[in-house]
């Protein structure tokens, strides 16, 4: 029986590269179509075609992984800068947003009183809801870290208690942000400080569900026993996740929120 | 879900009329906290790849190759799975010419280009 002699992954063939694929173009061209037309199919379509590729894909890599063991430690590596280089590229991602706020309030221009924030836009106070919304993330930064030491030692009781406190931090994070949201004086439609405030905060709450998913889905292979003291990189990736996230909403309070106010 | 309640009730109902003393059925092997270890744990190629290192062998080829002065009583050695490998050398660093050529099982050849010395050796792959 012929076995590798070295320690990749050559992945079988599966569907789900190309479910996600389509998946992109149906939500992309469904979000078009529901502005410009009002109907929401294709972005339903998309988005469950996405939800199936998630859960089928991920399910795939967990069976590769955990139960075949085909992630030895140079395909971990391999995952390891892949994370890491997907970070990175949402964090220029955002850095983008933080130019145009920049752009558009360190030299405010006539048509908006020549002052920031604008004439006419009543910021949020930062030391209100804001400034619970920092306690919030850097408290879940400590969970998390907890946690991932929790694994390390082989802890599971602990492990599983700081991950699932660190997923409810998450959680209460976007409840607050979507009561914030719904109280706010001003909307999108508020010129320019209406909409960098709410294309970055926006973004950013996106990646706190992205962030609270992932790390949900964490947790559900951590009662499975699936994760080893020494092995258990789709925490560590949901972790790094985590931390950026975190760390995006510090800059978006110093800058939007205490700054810009 | 409910597969696992029926055989966990009738697993208990059966040793307590027998007498044994019930473990728990799904975990048998985990450390005393709770987190398995790689050693309990690690299945297939991670497993073998894992083992070997342990024993101080590199089957799968995970480390940087060992440097050997490539004289005939230090020659490269070559691991292989079968009779015969290619041996590509670079006879000076930085060279972009790369000299190719097959090294069989026995004794060992030398580079037709720089002379050094370089030896197979047959490793069998962990299984």
């Amino acid at each position: 029986m012929a076995h590798q002699a070295h320690a990749y992954h050559m992945v079988d063939p599966s569907p789900w590269p190309l479910t996600g694929a389509i998946s992109a173009l149906l939500m992309t061209s469904g979000l078009a179509t529901w502005f410009v037309y009002k109907t929401t199919t294709l972005l339903f379509l998309g988005t469950t075609l996405l939800l199936l590729t998630m859960f089928q894909w991920w399910r795939l890599i967990i069976r590769e992984s955990t139960f075949q063991g085909h992630h030895t430690t140079p395909v971990q590596k391999g995952l390891r800068y892949g994370m890491v280089l997907f970070i990175t590229s949402e964090v220029f991602f955002f850095i983008g947003f933080f130019w145009a706020f920049y752009h558009s309030s360190l030299a405010p221009a006539i048509e908006l009183g020549g002052l920031w924030p604008p004439t006419g836009i009543t910021p949020l106070d930062p030391f209100e809801v804001p400034l619970l919304n920092t306690a919030v993330p850097l408290a879940s930064g400590v969970t998390v870290t907890w946690a991932h030491h929790s694994i390390m030692e082989g802890a599971r009781k602990p492990a599983l208690q700081s991950l699932t406190l660190t997923v409810l931090l998450g959680l209460y994070f976007t409840a607050l942000q979507a009561m914030e949201y719904y109280e706010a004086p001003f909307t999108l439609a508020d010129g320019v400080y209406g909409c960098t405030f709410f294309v970055a905060t926006g973004f950013h709450g996106l990646h706190v569900i992205i962030g609270t998913t992932f790390s949900m889905v964490c947790l559900l292979p951590h009662t499975h026993y699936h994760f080893t003291s020494n092995h258990h990189f789709g925490f560590d990736a949901a972790a790094w996740y985590w931390h950026f996230v975190a760390v995006v909403w510090l800059f978006l309070y110093i800058s939007i929120y205490w700054w810009g106010s | 879900m409910a597969g696992r309640l029926l055989l966990r009730a009738c697993t208990r109902t059966l040793q307590l009329r027998s007498g044994v003393v019930a473990r728990p059925l799904h975990r048998a092997m985990v450390t005393e906290r709770g987190i398995p270890t790689d050693e309990e744990q690690a299945t297939g190629l991670e497993r073998r790849a894992l083992q070997a290192l342990k024993q101080g062998k590199d089957p799968y080829s995970i480390l940087k190759p060992q440097q050997y002065a490539g004289t005939k009583e230090d020659p490269h050695i070559v691991p292989c799975i079968g009779t015969k490998r290619i041996v590509g050398c670079l006879c000076e660093e930085d060279n972009t010419a790369i000299v190719w050529f097959w090294l069989h099982e026995g004794e060992a050849q030398r580079c037709p280009s720089c002379g050094s010395h370089y030896k197979l050796v047959h490793h069998e792959l962990p299984h």
